[in-house]
């Protein structure tokens, strides 16, 4: 059996904290999930080779960044991680377009990066400004083309959109997704928001007091009974991501990937690309198909599998066309009338009113 | 005194001010970076010493240098060898001054470097920068304020140095005459005419001293 493409067995204390992890992934781009406090930011600082006391043994983007003794152990400068801090840590005494080239190694392979961090990353304008007279996203876009800039072997995004407010979160996020689906290096992508693991993550490594909780793709691992009060406790909802097709005075379209068609009354342009979130206890059930209603989304659905959380019940869906994954949250006798079990065809109904605009 | 004279002081003052403060610029900014950023055993001592000849009378200081520069002190076999003596010669008044000039320096530039974020030279690591390269382009840039400040004390603090200087340099008229001591011998000698001349000298040199580095701080301030 061949070994995965990056490993991550950690050992570290910091005072009284203790961060302990054996962690090995094939998939390109993994989401650390967990409250504050849970080790995440320590981990980046101890894969960048910050932490001279910790043991490690680290392979990221197909090299060993370090073995334990007598193992070599390479330092920070040697690394090549191209790493976001939360803060972006812009340098304050230099223009954007310095803060870009601070670390650009010479050559085509370099200035080709450069030009294309610039270009997705719609920093062009921003190039001649002092770094003091730039947005909180912009911040964060300059940090993340920074750390392109440099060649890295792979991506440390530290919560870039924590400090943003909405309007600016979905800016940075489309700029993000571009990204995820553009580069070829690794990303590891810090988060507290379920909202992010689930649009961003093609894995989840959920951490909680210094340990890993739970592993794996992110719908399944954040709704798992293991997961569910930590994951709820941050904010886990449904999500989807979509193209808008058409728009009414009061309300828009929103079709998925997997055809799904969703009506919410978020404002939207007609082609743009957006994401939405949708809370578990706003989905209603129906047995079957309804009359007129007021909810403007009425969706067939097949029940996976309930999930009994006394008093409450998840009833996990597959809808539309493409079995797209949906939550509901109902009280356990309310799933027990209905006599939900896997298998049992639904009408699931959704205000537009209650699916609102996270990206 | 003839204007000459005042030449000559005010040269040597000068020179020993420079001489002074540039030989302790690259340790003074090197430990300050140390007691900024790293903990090592002894540390609180390492601080204490720095500070000492701060909160020394002067005086204590020049008898601990003359002692240490003598022929008769621990690096007697140095100037045997050397067949050479410091003592007396204006680089003693350059030594003086430096030693006493060193705790400003280095409180001021330990202070700057302390209040730059040390994430910004972590992120400089991670971009491939090395230690000394991530502190020459990150941090010593945006202590340079500190840096220049601590400079320019050290030196005004130098020039005016009496107790040390005139202990382990003595008053030689046109070799180790600084103003300072030239003030003073000058008030001995009941020369007050000459000794105002020479006050009025150290009057204008603190003032240039003092707008050079408000002009300095402005600019260098991000």
């Amino acid at each position: 059996m061949s070994e995965p493409a990056h490993v991550v067995e950690l050992s570290l204390a910091r005072g009284s904290f203790r961060l302990e992890l054996a962690l090995a992934w094939d998939e390109r781009v993994t989401v650390i999930f967990g409250p504050s406090g849970s080790g995440k930011s320590t981990l980046f600082e101890a894969l960048l080779g910050l932490h001279p006391r910790s043991r490690a043994r680290v392979r990221l983007g197909g090299t060993w960044l370090e073995q334990p003794p007598p193992g070599r152990r390479l330092p920070p400068e040697a690394r090549r991680l191209g790493w976001v801090p939360q803060d972006p840590a812009l340098f304050p005494h230099l223009s954007v377009e310095r803060n870009l080239r601070f670390a650009k190694p010479a050559g085509p392979e370099a200035d080709a990066a450069l030009a294309r961090a610039i270009e997705v990353l719609e920093l062009r304008e921003l190039l001649p400004r002092p770094v003091s007279q730039l947005s909180g996203g912009e911040r964060q876009r300059i940090a993340i083309g920074r750390a392109l800039a440099s060649l890295p072997r792979a991506l440390l995004l530290d919560e870039p959109l924590a400090s943003l407010d909405l309007a600016l979160r979905a800016r940075v996020l489309r700029h993000l997704l571009r990204l995820r689906d553009e580069l070829e290096i690794p990303i590891l992508y810090i988060t507290h928001d379920p909202d992010e693991a689930l649009l961003v993550g093609e894995r989840v490594v959920v951490l909680d007091a210094g340990r890993e909780r739970a592993s794996g793709p992110p719908a399944p691992v954040l709704w798992s009974r293991a997961v569910l009060p930590l994951s709820q406790a941050l904010g886990l909802e449904n999500v989807f991501e979509g193209s808008v097709t058409g728009c009414e005075p009061d309300a828009c379209a929103l079709l998925t990937a997997g055809g799904l068609r969703l009506v919410l009354p978020v404002p939207a342009a007609a082609g743009e690309r957006i994401c939405v979130g949708l809370r578990a206890q706003d989905v209603l059930l129906a047995a079957q198909a309804p009359g007129p209603v007021s909810a403007r989304n009425v969706w067939e659905a097949r029940v996976t599998h309930c999930q009994l959380e006394a008093p409450d019940a998840y009833v996990h869906l597959e809808v539309g066309p493409g079995r797209e994954r949906l939550v509901a949250k109902l009280t356990a006798s309310a799933a027990h009338k209905l006599g939900l079990q896997a298998g049992s065809r639904v009408h699931a109904l959704v205000k537009a009113q209650a699916i609102h605009r996270v990206a | 005194m003839s204007a000459a004279e005042v030449l000559s002081i005010t040269t040597l003052t000068l020179r020993v001010g420079v001489v002074a403060t540039l030989a302790i610029l690259p340790f003074g900014v090197a430990l300050a970076w140390l007691l900024a950023r790293r903990e090592f055993p002894g540390k609180p001592l390492v601080r204490a010493l720095v500070a000492l000849p701060m909160v020394l009378p002067p005086v204590a200081v020049g008898l601990g240098l003359l002692w240490l520069l003598g022929r008769r002190g621990p690096l007697a076999a140095l100037w045997e060898a050397l067949d050479t003596t410091l003592v007396f010669s204006w680089w003693a008044a350059a030594l003086a001054s430096a030693v006493v000039g060193f705790p400003l320096l280095t409180r001021a530039c330990e202070q700057a470097f302390a209040a730059v974020d040390p994430r910004l030279e972590q992120v400089a690591r991670s971009l491939g920068a090395s230690p000394l390269r991530g502190f020459l382009r990150v941090t010593l840039p945006l202590a340079r304020r500190g840096v220049l400040y601590g400079a320019l004390l050290a030196f005004t603090r130098g020039i005016g140095e009496f107790g040390a200087t005139a202990l382990v340099a003595g008053i030689l008229p046109g070799r180790t005459e600084t103003l300072a001591l030239g003030i003073y011998s000058r008030v001995l000698l009941g020369e007050d005419a000459a000794a105002a001349a020479l006050c009025g000298v150290s009057f204008a040199i603190g003032l240039a001293a003092l707008w050079i580095g408000e002009r300095w701080l402005r600019r260098a301030s991000p």
